[in-house]
């Protein structure tokens, strides 16, 4: 017991407290750099630089029509994943009141046996991505330690909170303390690797969107 | 990396850690937000590999876009990233080095045109081609660009124009005006019109000069080329001299502004139109005076104007879309309203428009020897799509572009002639 | 066996007067008798089954029954309540009841939201229920509040869910976000100060 006390306790603080400092600092550091501007004319007709960012920021959350096919696998398993962690993360009804002891609010879960189902398809979509990156020359040439960190401590909570809810393994307990552990280690990893996209890709598209749409070109 | 190691080239007399120190320096000193936000926002999705015209004809790893950045990537983590100080004090990103300095030249000039294709598939909207542009900073403050590239940078600071000096504008113009039957005014004090061009007009299509010459003075434009800023081929744009860059927009811009025009007309040129249309205002305090204007979107206003008049011409007609001005440039629609003015038959290339591939020869490839056998791969791929479409004539508004693809048609034997839009307008004005 | 207060528990791991924060200094029984077998019936109160049946081992046998870790007999203690909760197929399908009296209270539901600590405790309230197999907590509608596990009374609260984090982060999370913000503007300055020194005329 003492195992999920401390991670239920401590050490959830001190992740929570490592995640949030860091992704403030990292968010910071790179936004307050300095802003070099564009004095050149907006091409007659042109959007606002703001709608042309929001546009982008939309419309590239699914490839161009000549780019789907070559990035299907990419495109296709890389939603299951991120949709499925969403599905388990906000619709299990343990999370949701984890959630609501963090933030208030609450909503209604999901039944349990659905999401469990959309959690094996989720480790599934995982473990493909992780099979694909380290067998296609591109993404092996590409990938370092981090991005193989940044799959373990996201798709350990996965795996972990599969294990407790069949009680797999060990103890309910002891299970369930190190689901608790691999968020924590989730959290804490969170800000310094290339987790932090969850959060930078609405800058990083707004920026190229605002820089095209300012060029009249529709991309 | 691959294990061959990549030829380099190198200028400067001077040691291994000064020429690394004045990379890191170069490439650190204007990196914005913008270019931050991009370079952390990388998830190694390998996505765009199948946009990069490169990787495609050759399928080797290393033209992979990001890995062209990579000790650019470490240089960033290491000097203005958020966690820099720390990942300096504990030595957590490995410090860019001479030797990958020296094997990153043929990733950054040779394999890549800045043609921004990859930019097209990024679901983190990664701006990789205006990343590599400021690469090029580093590794030219560094002396480790192509000699040719060099030896055009060197030219150009010196005359004004990598193609010929000022002085001998006039007499160039003088003999293309009497070849062509056409007048062009050269250093009037006074115009409306400053008229450019680029070492591809220079050398290899002059008619192209007459071309426009000829639609100047159909509609009575007031107009003039001018010594002081004639070539807006931007030969610092393409290498990574930010410094040239800024003396060669100057010589065209503060030229213009001294004559009075309200016009800055460019020729058929890709980067040249990126180098002035989109940059040049950064190197003055207000926002300029007037307009920069491509021909192809400087025609479409006349064609759509009925300023001028163009006799139809039915052949089937397809289109390749020059990189800078169309997906970098916003030109797309411009193009095809001249296309549509000549009643000529649009057949699309698969791949068109913003999505269309690179010729193969910009941002200086076409220039660098070493790249000809990966850029005659790069052609086979253009060359297969112009046949699929079955169209009678091949179109383009780019100079480079036309000397790439003819370049490759001459090494493959293909005999389909490429054209320049701007040529088949002046040909066929009607009266 | 309910008495009178504390000094029945003597067979606990721990007892109440140990809560926090322990004015009086209590110490578990296993703290203090180090030289003769101890076996510890747990629970507030402990099932008097686990205790005479312990006894009736002793009696019979003349050893000790199998402990588990805690020196409980795995007889009474080697299950959850969880494990054989008759609500467990609520559970599964993720029918909770949300506050007491409501309508899935009423109709039986799960009270893992209500704070039932059944997954983590041992003991053997699910099957042999209290005053005579009449029920246990969960049957008459109150979540297990894991009273045979060390110190239950200090893990954050018996209507606490499972899944929630027992300390307040509320603060922690804002300090932390404040320093980081700290920080953050830090090392874009820094960033700042490194561009402007390295733009200047070499």
């Amino acid at each position: 017991m003492e195992l999920l006390d401390f991670a239920r306790g401590p050490a959830l603080q001190f992740a929570m407290a490592v995640f949030a400092a860091g992704a403030v600092w990292r968010l910071l550091g790179i936004l307050l750099l300095p802003r070099t501007g564009d004095r050149s004319a907006a091409r007659i007709g042109a959007p606002s630089r703001l709608v042309g960012a929001l546009y982008v920021i939309v419309r590239r959350l699914w490839p161009r029509r000549p780019f789907l096919q070559v990035t299907l696998f990419a495109t296709i398993n890389s939603y299951v994943f991120h949709i499925g962690l969403a599905i388990v993360v906000f619709g299990l009804a343990p999370h949701v009141l984890f959630l609501r002891s963090l933030w208030g609010i609450s909503w209604p879960a999901l039944p349990s046996n659905v999401v469990y189902g959309v959690a094996i398809l989720t480790l599934a979509s995982l473990l493909a991505a992780l099979a694909r990156r380290v067998s296609h020359p591109v993404l092996r040439l590409l990938s370092g330690p981090g991005d193989y960190l940044s799959w373990l401590v996201t798709t350990l909570p996965v795996a972990t909170g599969l294990m407790a809810t069949s009680h797999l393994g060990a103890r309910y307990e002891t299970l369930l303390a190190i689901h608790v552990l691999s968020v924590c280690a989730l959290l804490i990893w969170f800000p310094f690797g290339k987790l932090m996209h969850s959060f930078l890709f609405a800058f990083s598209r707004g920026a190229m969107g605002a820089r095209f749409s300012h060029r009249g070109v529709s991309i | 990396m691959t294990g061959a190691v990549a030829a380099f080239d190198h200028q400067g007399e001077v040691t291994n850690e000064q020429r690394v120190q004045s990379a890191l320096r170069a490439f650190v000193r204007e990196f914005g937000v913008t270019s931050a936000l991009h370079m952390e926002s990388c998830v190694h999705c390998g996505m765009y590999a199948e946009a990069c015209h490169f990787y495609v004809v050759t399928g080797d790893a290393k033209y992979t876009p990001a890995h062209k950045l990579e000790p650019f990537r470490r240089a960033y983590q290491r000097e203005v990233g958020p966690f820099a100080a720390v990942a300096r004090t504990l030595g957590l990103v490995a410090p860019v080095t001479i030797s990958e300095l020296q094997q990153w030249q043929e990733l950054v000039y040779d394999s890549c045109t800045m043609c921004g294709r990859c930019t097209l598939v990024c679901p983190m909207g990664i701006d990789i081609a205006e990343l590599i542009k400021e690469a090029r900073h580093g590794l030219f403050k560094a002396g480790l660009i192509p000699e040719r590239l060099a030896l055009m940078d060197r030219t150009a600071d010196k005359w004004g124009s990598p193609a010929t000096p000022a002085e001998d504008l006039p007499d160039i113009l003088h003999d293309v005006a009497q070849q062509y039957g056409v007048t062009i005014p050269c250093n009037l004090d006074r115009a409306d019109i400053l008229m450019t061009v680029a070492p591809a007009e220079l050398g290899d299509h002059p008619k192209s000069i007459a071309a426009t010459a000829k639609i100047l003075n159909r509609i009575g434009a007031n107009w003039t080329m001018h010594q002081s800023g004639f070539d807006a081929s931007n030969v610092g744009f393409n290498d990574g001299d930010a410094r040239l860059q800024e003396k060669l927009t100057r010589a065209i811009i503060d030229t213009a502004l001294r004559i009075g025009a309200t016009i800055v007309l460019l020729p058929e040129c890709g980067h040249a139109y990126g180098a002035a249309r989109w940059e040049a205002a950064k190197w003055y305090d207000k926002p300029l005076p007037l307009r920069i204007l491509h021909v192809t979107e400087f025609l479409a206003e006349l064609l759509s104007s009925g300023r001028i008049r163009v006799r139809p011409i039915g052949d089937t007609a397809t289109y390749h879309d020059p990189c800078q001005i169309v997906r970098r440039g916003g030109l797309e629609q411009a193009a095809r309203q001249v296309l549509a003015a000549l009643g000529l038959q649009l057949i699309e290339l698969k791949d068109h428009g913003v999505n269309g591939f690179c010729c193969g020869g910009g941002g200086g490839v076409v220039s660098i020897a070493r790249a000809t056998p990966l850029r005659h791969k790069v052609f086979e791929l253009k060359r297969r799509q112009v046949e699929d479409t079955g169209a009678k004539r091949f179109l383009t508004s780019c100079g480079q572009c036309r000397i790439t693809l003819d370049m490759g048609a001459k090494h493959a034997h293909w005999e389909q002639k490429v054209e320049s839009l701007l040529e088949l307008v002046a040909d066929n004005l009607a009266d | 066996m309910r008495g009178s207060g504390s000094s029945s528990s003597s067979s606990s791991t721990r007892s109440p007067p140990s809560a926090h924060p322990n004015p009086t200094g209590a110490v578990p029984i296993s703290s203090l008798v180090g030289d003769k077998p101890l076996i510890n019936i747990s629970g507030c109160p402990p099932m008097p089954q686990a205790m005479a049946g312990t006894i009736t081992h002793l009696l019979a046998f003349g050893r000790v029954p199998e402990l588990d870790e805690l020196r409980r007999p795995r007889a009474f203690f080697g299950e959850t309540i969880h494990d054989r909760c008759y609500r467990r197929p609520y559970y599964e399908r993720g029918m909770f009841a949300k506050s007491f009296d409501d309508e899935g209270a009423r109709d039986g539901w799960c009270l893992y939201e209500l704070g039932c600590k059944g997954p983590v405790t041992y003991n053997s309230c699910a099957t042999l229920k209290w005053n005579g197999g009449v029920s246990f907590p969960i049957q008459s509608g109150h979540g297990c509040i894991g009273c045979s596990e060390p110190r239950f009374w200090d893990r954050g609260g018996l209507y606490r869910p499972l899944s929630a984090g027992t300390a307040r982060v509320g603060t922690i999370v804002a300090g932390a976000a404040a320093v980081g913000a700290l920080i953050g503007v830090g090392a874009s300055l820094l960033s700042r100060k490194r561009q402007s020194t390295a733009a200047k005329p070499e």
